[in-house]
């Protein structure tokens, strides 16, 4: 009988603050319906025979504890707002009579049901979209799919242990929130006078100092991986100074506005502006949350979008040729004709067997280094300096190359005299020196070459290359490695030799591996001269998509989490203060203004409060731009216009949906406060 | 000439569900004179607070017609209303309706605000007013720093700043300790003194006394009323109890 009661006490309770708990339960059913999935699609047996697979699981792995962490940061906080908004509810059953033990077993019980509720709603769609997932994979990775459908109970298991830990959690917080308080207290909790925000305008300068250090920073990093640590720096000034700004900034420019009497007291700016103090004292905190949120999402889909879209670029800008072979050698010696003839002689004579041809080759020597070049002079000791941050702009990737070899690429027939020099700088730098002086040995610049490979080496450095083309390369090595004795910075010899085969993606593998397979035995039989390293594009393609698949299909899925949550915690705002307004509404209707006024009044406020944040997350992704286009730089994804373009897209659709999202939730807002006395 | 004329006004509400009605005013006749200063009484439910509601225009008879300065309340369009109220009545709580979001200054310029005036018109009244009402030192606080009579007094200030033609008050009192309904009282009686209009709808037989005139209201019609004449107001106080004893009494007085 008792436990009867207890049953339908916390049924009813669910049922009477549906309002509430419906996007509640939603939400929850959604995260653990990801949860199942991604556990699901690591523990999968099907793809482990599938090329691309290892990175796939790795970032996948990773996503799962990047969700399990959201979902208990994020559950807890919608619930102490469910506990908020029911104390009242809890106070009245402590007074009629009801335990704080007997409260907390209908909480229990509530706390089951909802558990019950979303376990089973969550694994339904779980394994009902499990298959999709299943299939995107597949998709992404370039494997065929069977029609099997299966169910990873070990999955379940996992998925639902850590929610039962989540909620318990929860449960555990909710009964100490009721714990410590008194029934009148909790009767009271909602209308407790609040103190007028005051503005804290050292706060408001601090936040906006911050957040443009963290613009700054996030400008001028020019590589973001030797500078991680500034990166980092910038990310968090940038989040902290958020938080500032939306709690702190808001209020001082509200107070602002009232010390302008003439612009204070007119009707359209009056209540407006007070209110807005409020309320932003109220939400500073819950808007630079979804302000960060949506940067996140946006940073997040844009990226990985643009990376996936971008990827057979980048396959093309990391291995420009189908197969590339590079010789590192240890001195100029090993740099001979004869060693390279012997490569060549044996790739050939597999291409043949292969039934294919060499196309687009490229053959030449170089000595690279990293050097800083100042009033044309290589600063080569200065190496340090050219890694500062401040004198990046003044760095360069050196490729020091033979002119015969530029001859016989290009087909070309250019002369050179021992002094003389040819060069060419890559990303649209221009080297506007005369006179080039490397390791103490003049050169005359007498001419800029027309074109030169600027894909390869030189996409994956944020710096920009020069190719120096010179008569006399042992010269120029000696210098270098001489130079290189005495600074330590290393100079590195080598020879690229690349080329296009008109085959399909099946035999390059094939060739690819009996090249490598040869280089081998004659490596183990006659030692090497020359280090080679093969690589072919068609093998590296499906650990490209694996990668890059991953991380889109993992940006989708954290970043359709983040938005639900991210709508969850605008719901929620949204029905808080159409609770707060209701009074205020009733109380200015009673003073004079119309419904309209009123309503004009309060969207206005709704509309700055919610949009705030999408704009400010505007700005911040705008200013991120040129660190995300510099890090995706690395991945080999140099297409600028592409990630503005899907960023702007990105931004767009977010917009757009954000605005859907507001509109829809307001609607409750408006039915909350109109729901009052003088209703016509 | 009457600034208020209240002719057979009738009021029913019909319950949402099952369509019972429920009579809450019946009929009710009564005018207030320019400068009056009338209180209405009754019992909870004999329709007061409905009555009030109606005179204000926050509802509508089902019959009858009321004019405040000549004017038919019912003829006024919704969007007419609000800017109609603001600038014809002045409004006393029980609840003082001061809004948490504004300092008490900002509480008693909201309707000057809301009718567009400028700055200067506004400090003008305000310094007048405050000092009329004793709140100058009180004007930066905001609603939860003041004491309830404190309250209320800017709420009053709220109510005169726009000098409006009648200030309707329900249950001023209601809310405040002996000491503060005192000095709120006396308040009334002095800005009446002053020409201000007031009608005031009370239990309380102590406020009532201060008024001219007390109208009591029983089962949704004017039942009976009293002047003030040249009465004292400890003889005003007994007879108002007393009427107030035999309407409880249930005497046949018709």
């Amino acid at each position: 009988m008792k436990k009867g009661l207890y049953c339908m006490l916390a049924w009813t309770g669910i049922k009477r603050n549906r309002r509430l708990y419906l996007p509640y339960i939603l939400t929850c059913i959604g995260m653990v319906m990801m949860c199942y999935i991604i556990s699901f699609l690591t523990a999968f047996p099907g793809f482990e025979t599938m090329r691309g697979w290892g990175t796939m699981k790795t970032t996948l792995s990773l996503g799962f504890n990047v969700m399990c962490i959201f979902s208990l940061i994020f559950l807890f906080y919608t619930n102490s707002f469910l506990v908020r908004r029911r104390k009242k509810e809890f106070g009245l059953y402590n007074i009629l009579g009801l335990g704080k033990k007997n409260l907390a077993l209908v909480l229990l019980v509530e706390t089951l049901m909802i558990y019950a509720i979303v376990i089973s709603g969550g694994f339904a769609f779980g394994v009902l979209f499990s298959k999709l997932a299943e299939l995107c994979v597949t998709y992404i990775l370039g494997g065929s799919a069977g029609f099997t459908f299966a169910v990873d109970f070990a999955s379940l298991y996992k998925t639902a242990g850590l929610f039962a830990v989540i909620f318990a959690l929860i449960f555990l917080n909710t009964l100490r929130q009721i714990q410590l308080a008194n029934p009148i207290e909790l009767i009271k909790s909602e209308d407790v006078g609040e103190k007028p925000p005051r503005a804290n305008w050292i706060l408001a300068a601090a936040g906006a100092v911050v957040l443009g250090a963290a613009y700054y920073i996030a400008i001028r990093i020019e590589d973001p991986l030797s500078a991680i640590t500034y990166f980092f720096l910038a990310v968090i000034m940038v989040i902290a100074a958020t938080y500032v700004l939306f709690v702190a900034g808001s209020v001082a420019v509200c107070r602002l506005m009232q010390k302008n009497k003439e612009y204070y007291y007119k009707t359209s700016h009056f209540i407006s502006v007070s209110s807005m103090a409020y309320r932003m004292k109220r939400n500073g905190a819950g808007l630079a949350s979804i302000c960060i949120l949506c940067t996140m999402v946006l940073v997040m889909i844009s990226s990985t979008v643009c990376l996936y879209a971008g990827a057979e670029d980048g396959l093309k800008n990391m291995y420009t040729r189908d197969i590339n072979i590079t010789g590192a050698a240890a001195g100029i010696e090993g740099l001979n004709a004869d060693n390279r003839q012997k490569i060549t002689d044996m790739v050939g004579r597999i291409a043949a067997e292969n039934g294919a041809e060499e196309e687009n080759t490229v053959d030449y020597r170089t000595a690279a280094t990293a050097a800083c070049i100042s009033d044309g002079k290589l600063m080569l000791e200065d190496l340090v300096y050219a890694q500062d941050i401040k004198n990046i702009s003044k760095a360069w990737q050196l490729f020091v190359i033979p002119v015969s070899d530029y001859n016989s690429m290009l087909g070309t027939n250019e002369t050179l005299a021992d002094d003389e020099a040819m060069i060419y700088a890559t990303k649209g730098v221009s080297f506007d020196q005369n006179k080039i002086d490397i390791g103490g040995n003049e050169f005359t610049v007498v001419k800029t070459a027309e074109g030169f490979e600027d894909k390869g080496a030189d996409t994956m450095q944020a710096i920009p290359s020069l190719y120096v083309f010179v008569n006399d390369f042992e010269a120029v090595v000696d210098a270098l490695e001489q130079k290189a004795a005495e600074t330590g910075i290393s100079t590195s010899i080598g020879w690229y030799y690349k080329f296009d085969l008109g085959c399909s993606d099946d035999v390059q593998i094939q060739i690819y591996n009996q090249i490598v397979e040869a280089i081998q035995q004659t490596a183990e039989g006659e030692g090497e001269a020359l280090h080679i390293l093969v690589s072919s594009r068609a093998n590296e393609r499906m650990d490209f998509y694996g990668t890059y698949g991953g991380l889109l299909f993992l940006g989708v899925i954290l970043g359709l989490v983040f938005v639900s949550a991210t709508v969850l915690i605008i719901y929620y705002k949204q029905i808080s203060e159409g609770y707060e307004d209701q009074k205020r509404f009733d109380i200015m209707q009673k003073v004079g203004m119309t419904k309209e006024e009123i309503k004009k009044s309060i969207n206005s406020q709704v509309l700055t409060v919610f949009f705030a944040p999408l704009v400010m997350a505007g700005v911040h992704l705008a200013f991120a731009f040129p660190m995300v286009r510099k890090m995706l730089l690395l991945f080999g994804m140099a297409n600028t216009e592409l990630l503005t373009a899907v960023t702007a897209v990105c931004f767009l659709v977010f917009a757009l949906f954000y605005a859907a999202v507001y509109r829809t939730t307001s609607r409750s807002y408006f039915s909350i406060v109109s729901g009052m006395r003088y209703e016509n | 000439m009457s600034i208020l004329e209240v002719d057979a006004v009738k009021k029913i509400y019909t319950t949402r569900f099952g369509g019972n009605q429920v009579v809450a005013l019946s009929n009710v006749n009564f005018r207030v004179e320019e400068g009056e200063y009338v209180a209405i009484m009754g019992e909870s439910g004999s329709g007061k607070t409905t009555l009030l509601n109606i005179i204000a225009a926050f509802d509508k008879p089902t019959a009858g017609n009321v004019r405040l300065d000549g004017r038919e309340l019912s003829n006024l369009k919704e969007s007419e209303m609000a800017a109609f109220r603001r600038d014809n009545l002045g409004f006393v709580f029980q609840e003082f309706n001061l809004l948490d979001t504004f300092t008490l200054e900002d509480n008693i310029y909201l309707p000057m605000v809301l009718s567009g005036k400028s700055t200067a018109e506004m400090s003008k009244r305000m310094s007048f007013i405050a000092k009329q009402l004793g709140i100058t030192e009180l004007l930066k606080k905001y609603s939860y720093e003041v004491s309830g009579g404190q309250k209320q007094r800017a709420a009053v200030a709220r109510a005169l700043i726009t000098e409006p033609k009648l200030i309707l008050a329900d249950e001023p009192t209601g809310s405040l300790d002996s000491k503060s309904t005192d000095e709120l009282l006396e308040l009334f009686s002095a800005i009446n003194c002053d020409g201000q209009t007031i009608l005031m709808v009370t239990h309380s037989v102590k406020a009532a006394s201060h008024a001219g005139r007390v109208l009591f209201i029983k089962d949704g019609e004017v039942y009976h009323q009293l002047y003030r004449g040249e009465s004292t107001g400890i003889e005003f106080y007994q007879k108002i109890s007393d009427t107030l004893t035999m309407l409880t009494a249930g005497g046949d007085k018709r």
